[in-house]
């Protein structure tokens, strides 16, 4: 606010004091009347007032217009006014058409007084929050200097206006509906506004990428007519840059949401030329450059080829290349379609094949790339359009090796066409290479160059490259006219810088060689070639001829690094001797140094580009950077080496390799033995799968021997209760052997009844004999006898009686012995019967039982045969073992070589540690000695001091020129 | 490739929880165990097929810190589906998650379908949140609901997808205008709305989001 204050001050002196008062008083107006036309009329005062005093309007009303903002928001004239008065305090742009007389002081102090009343308005955070909100306000008169309004506070202080527009709820969200408005006017502001809210804001970019922004902008450029559409088709196109450039999520999303397949029709210009118009050209341009944001070289390698594959798929590429091979297209436009093509073609094969097939509408048809090169060599085409070519050849051949071998066998003598009707790239590169165009040879050079880019066949290809210079002169080689160019430089009178004919030779000789021991013995075996070099190193030139020493420098470097020492007079340590006694190992480093402090180099090692402002910018390839910082360090390492080191290396590389010899040689023999080991182990695991699978068979056998047994014992079983029932046979012949008893006793009745018969019968016997006695006294007594008769023959009676009755007890008795035995009979067959009977059943359960031992037999045989197997199995097994324990035991004993052999190295490391501390010891002592020596007066030469005076003008160099300069 | 539908999802829920994971285990197929902090938003995209129709799905992946929210909150209201995450092993994700359906509500569409996602299930020992108390939250507050790892990738898929399912549902009954950009549903290039909408392919899909395959 002093600040403001100041500024008034001064300009206050004059006439505008009474429109202050004026101001003063509309303000009092606006904060104090109650009647709404009254304060909308002092509004509309100050809106008028506020372009020519904007200050003072800024000061006294910015306070109560936003409190008109507040409060009035029902009648949306009196916002409009308010906002149109704030625009014009805040916004710088009407102030320079206006005043665009003014001086440049004052423009800068009207731009500083926006950014002031901007800071002012939104220090208050409300403030643009409450602008946010009156953008919802559909009534034209509030939402478009409500746009303009918030577009102006975004330019003024973008990143604050960004924040506290992020922190409000939806307040992206609410901006992005704005494109939604069917007015253009505001839509079109609408688009300005999200210009300046999403510059440099990824958060807000996502958000408004997020909220459809891609498909309305691309809606709106269709719309409008694509690149035929006007400045609103520019505006969006810069807005879709905001949204994309650098932003990997949004570029992501875009490829995604298949966007990159609407921007094809962008490209279908051909050949109608309907005219090309300043904004159709414009228009154009954007459009190529936003597709260059999609696979710029800087992007993540997998976000860039990801989009390369899209735009070769839906034809953007093809519609690119139809571009480049049309006529009539403006050379901005073609130089920037062709940095398109090679952005998109850049490492990506498929892209690159195709490129390569691309031919020009020409009769013969020739191809692009020819064509392209032709340009390139061209001193005509303007200087942008050569080096698009160039990136584009380069962009051509990265990582593309099978490119890289086409562009090289064009120059090779079997693929030559001898005819001569049509050219090759490789005669228009050597075209280039040898013209008298300082501009075509570096590109030339730098285009070769990139042809053997990580490509050692191609290196050692382009060596068998022979030119025919004159007529009656042998054919001469490449390599050697290259470096003929080299040493006869300043004679030929060239247009443009001599020095950059020299780079690019130095460079593309530079790439050549490195990695590449046969090249590098190609160019040693010119015996020209080294003095020529230490020549140039050595001499005190000026400050451009640095470069080309460093070059020079770097070259020799690569010679003495990448040689095989197979050429005797170059050999490594030769060379080395040469660069000590002719230029000094110190002036040789500084040399080479000079490369990357160079401000150039730093600037191409950025970009892979070639972009240079202007001509003489046209000294470094961003590949050849990266080449330098690789070898730099390994060559100054090389160098400073002395030849004892050297040789002490040698003799460690040596025993090194024959260590490695041994060491690889044991290699040999115990990767012999891992497989050995493996067969071993592969054996053991079949082996132990054998095993188990047999241990399993045996299981199941055993179990199947228990089943039988079981069933074995089941059936003794059943036999044992079949015996039973043999037995409960038998004991049913027991039960019924009852009867035996009863026979035994029947018997003994019968016994009892014979002896009773016979009993019965000596008394029957008796009573005969009695009766027959009793007879014969009868008939001899007589009368007496007649009495005894009498009663004798009652006594015969009785008798008779008595005997009768016996006689019939003796017949049943009979019978009922006969009854018996016949009893005894019928149970004597039962028995015997029986006894028949069981014999049949134990009969067939032999016979079973003998059944099953055989078979237990045969299975016991069986198993004791897997037994067998086992045990034979378990031995062999054994045997393995043994085997698997030597082979350990010889590995053991190969490591503990390996590990002596290593403590050798280790113990030749050190010496060669030491040796080095002595060297360095050594080296100071000589120092001191020499500092002595000059302290004594005595004069001590040193190379060094020549140059140093050259050296005081280059600023980065300071810190390495001080110890030199010191000797001045 | 063509799509007939696209949605847009966006993972919300506290940090650390595994948004990101998810994100990268549903496009790309691999776990990163690193955490890297998301900054802002990071996007996502993956073709899926529901019902034999291609569905495009861009996911918006947000960052879970606290002073990511007021960018994130941007976010809602363009959404079709969220995914709204925390982590069974740490209870304050899970109890932070009314304030982050509050915000969601508040925010976004009424018909956004939010599928809640407890994470880490491999990491059983540590569990800290039951099962069954993310399946209440979710009955209550009418979520979908389901327990994933983003580490062995086991429901990634499904969670996604029966989210789409829902979506595809919601759609045919008629509930989303799919002319309507804002509610983060767009019709494919060369689709017609009316060859899209069948009752009986309705009647068939709503059986399907329910099932839940629980392998975890």
């Amino acid at each position: 606010m002093n600040f403001l204050r100041g500024v008034m001050g001064g300009q206050s002196a004059g006439p505008q004091h009474t429109e202050a008062e004026t101001i003063q008083k509309l303000c009092d107006r606006v904060a104090s009347s109650t009647l709404l036309d009254d304060r909308r009329n002092a509004v509309r005062a100050l809106k008028s007032l506020s372009k020519k005093y904007r200050l003072e309007v800024g000061i006294q009303a910015m306070e109560h217009l936003i409190h008109v903002l507040q409060t009035d928001r029902s009648d949306s004239e009196i916002i409009g006014y308010a906002l149109d008065t704030l625009y014009n305090i805040i916004s710088n742009d009407e102030e320079e058409e206006v005043d665009d007389v003014e001086e440049e002081n004052s423009t800068r102090q009207s731009e500083d007084l926006g950014s002031q009343f901007t800071e002012i308005f939104i220090k208050q955070q409300e403030n643009v929050t409450l602008l946010l909100s009156l953008l919802e306000e559909f009534d034209f008169h509030v939402r478009w200097p409500g746009v303009k309004l918030l577009t102006s506070l975004l330019k003024q202080l973008g990143p604050q206006v960004q924040q506290i527009i992020l922190v409000s709820p939806m307040g992206v969200s609410r901006l992005m509906d704005l494109l939604a408005d069917s007015r253009e006017v505001i839509r079109n502001d609408g688009v300005l506004l999200l210009q300046a809210l999403t510059r440099s804001n990824g958060a807000i970019q996502k958000i408004v990428a997020f909220e459809n922004a891609f498909e309305r902008l691309l809606d709106i450029i269709t719309e409008e007519g694509n690149s035929d559409g006007g400045i609103v088709v520019e505006d969006c196109l810069i807005l879709l840059q905001n949204l994309l450039k650098n932003n990997n999520s949004n570029q992501n999303f875009f490829k995604e949401g298949s966007y990159i397949q609407r921007m094809k029709p962008w490209f279908e210009v051909g050949d109608e030329n309907s005219g090309w118009s300043a904004q159709k050209v414009t228009n154009l341009h954007l459009m190529l450059q936003l597709v260059r944001v999609l696979v710029s070289p800087t992007n993540p390698p997998g976000a860039t080829s990801s989009c390369q594959k899209a735009m070769f798929q839906c034809g953007l590429l093809q519609q690119l290349c139809t571009i480049l091979m049309a006529t009539g297209v403006p050379a901005d436009i073609l130089t920037e379609t062709i940095n398109t093509v090679s952005e998109v073609i850049r490492g990506c094969q498929v892209n690159q094949d195709y490129f390569a097939s691309v031919n020009a509408p020409s009769n013969p048809p020739r191809p692009a790339i020819v064509v392209l090169l032709m340009s390139m060599v061209n001193e005509r085409q303007p200087f942008v359009l050569r080096c698009a070519v160039l990136y584009c050849f380069q962009c051509f051949l990265y990582k593309n090796q099978k490119g890289q071998g086409e562009i090289v066998s064009t120059l090779l003598p079997s693929t030559i066409d001898a005819t001569g009707s049509s050219v090759s790239a490789g005669q228009l590169l050597c075209g280039g290479l040898f013209s008298t165009d300082s501009l075509s040879n570096w590109c030339a050079a730098v285009a070769l160059a990139h042809a053997l880019q990580e490509n050692a066949t191609q290196k050692e290809q382009l060596l068998r490259v022979q030119l025919a210079t004159s007529i009656g002169n042998p054919p001469v080689s490449l390599l050697q006219q290259c470096t003929n160019i080299l040493s006869q430089g300043d004679k030929i009178d060239r247009r443009g810088s001599k020095i950059q004919t020299r780079i690019g030779l130095l460079m593309l000789l530079c790439t050549w060689l490195s990695n590449c021991p046969i090249a590098v013995t190609h160019f040693l075996h010119n015996s020209a070639n080294v003095p020529f070099l230490t020549g140039q190193i050595a001499e005190n030139l000026g400050e451009e001829e640095q470069l080309v020493q460093g070059l020079c420098a770097l070259l020799l470097g690569i010679s003495i690094y990448f040689n095989d020492n197979s050429l005797e007079n170059y050999m490594k340590e030769k060379l080395k001797q040469l660069i000590e006694k002719r230029i000094g190992k110190e002036n040789f480093v500084e040399k080479l140094g000079f490369i990357s402090k160079h401000e150039l180099y730093s600037r191409a090692s950025q970009k892979p580009q070639p972009n240079f402002p202007s001509p003489e910018y046209m000294i470094f390839d961003h590949e050849f950077t990266k080449l330098v910082k690789e070898l730099e360090g390994v060559i100054t390492k090389a160098i400073y080496k002395s030849s004892e080191e050297d040789k002490k290396e040698e003799e460690v590389k040596k025993t090194l390799e024959q260590h490695d010899s041994i060491v690889t040689h044991y290699k040999n023999v115990i990767r012999e033995q891992d497989l050995q080991l493996d067969d071993l182990k592969q054996q053991i695991s079949t082996l132990k799968c054998q095993n188990e699978q047999l241990q399993t068979a045996v299981t199941q056998q055993a179990s199947q021997i228990q089943q039988h047994k079981d069933q074995y014992n089941l059936l003794k079983v059943q036999l044992g209760k079949d015996n039973q029932h043999q037995g409960s046979y038998s004991d049913g012949a027991q039960m019924n052997g009852i009867q035996p008893e009863e026979i035994g006793r029947l018997r003994e009745e019968i016994e009892e009844l014979k002896s009773n018969r016979e009993l019965l019968q000596s008394q029957l016997a008796e009573k005969d004999f009695l009766i027959e006695n009793l007879k014969s006294s009868q008939t001899s007594p007589g009368t007496n006898e007649a009495t005894a008769s009498a009663r004798d023959s009652e006594q015969i009676a009785e008798l008779k009686q008595e005997m009768a009755t016996l006689k019939s007890q003796l017949i049943s008795q009979s019978v009922e012995i006969t009854k018996l035995q016949t009893e005894k009979q019928e149970l004597l067959q039962k028995t015997e019967a029986f006894a028949k009977s069981v014999p049949v059943p134990g009969e067939s359960e032999t016979a079973k039982t003998t059944d099953v031992e055989g078979r237990l037999a045969a299975l016991l045989q069986e198993t004791i045969e897997l037994k067998n197997e086992i045990k034979a199995l378990s031995e062999e097994r054994t045997a393995i073992k043994e085997q698997l324990d030597s082979s350990n035991s010889t590995i053991a004993t190969l490591q503990n070589e390996r590990n002596k052999l290593e403590g050798d190295i280790t113990d030749s490391k050190k010496e060669q540690d030491d040796l080095l501390v002595l060297l360095a010891d050594q080296d100071q002592k000589m120092l001191s000695l020499k500092n002595k020596l000059k302290e004594l007066g005595h004069p001590v030469e040193e190379e060094d001091e020549l140059e140093s005076g050259d050296q005081d003008d280059e600023d980065d160099e300071d810190e390495d020129d001080g110890k030199d300069q010191d000797h001045i | 490739m063509t799509y007939a539908y696209l949605f847009k999802y966006i993972i919300i829920g506290d940090t650390g929880v595994g948004k990101s994971c998810l994100l990268l285990q549903f496009t790309d197929k691999r776990f990163q165990p690193v955490h890297d902090l998301t900054i802002g938003v990071e996007f996502g995209a993956r073709m899926v097929n529901i019902d034999g129709k291609q569905i495009k799905l861009q996911i918006w992946d947000t960052a879970g810190q606290e002073s990511f929210r007021s960018i994130t909150r941007s976010y809602y209201r363009g959404a079709a589906g969220a995914l709204l995450v925390y982590d069974i092993t740490r209870r304050e994700t899970f109890n932070h998650l009314t304030s982050w359906l509050e915000d969601a509500r508040q925010h976004s569409s009424s018909n956004m379908v939010i599928m809640l996602i407890g994470n880490k299930s491999d990491l059983e020992s540590r569990r800290d949140v039951k099962r069954e108390e993310g399946e209440a939250f979710a009955r209550e507050h009418g979520l979908i609901f389901m327990e994933t790892s983003a580490k062995t990738a086991c429901n990634v898929e499904e969670a996604f997808i029966n989210t789409a399912k829902e979506i595809y549902r919601k759609i045919q009954q008629g509930l989303f205008d799919v002319h309507n950009e804002a509610n983060g549903i767009k019709i494919g290039p060369q689709q017609c709305i009316s060859s899209s909408v069948g009752p009986s392919t309705s009647q068939r899909n709503s059986g399907d989001v329910e099932s839940n395959s629980g392998c975890c």
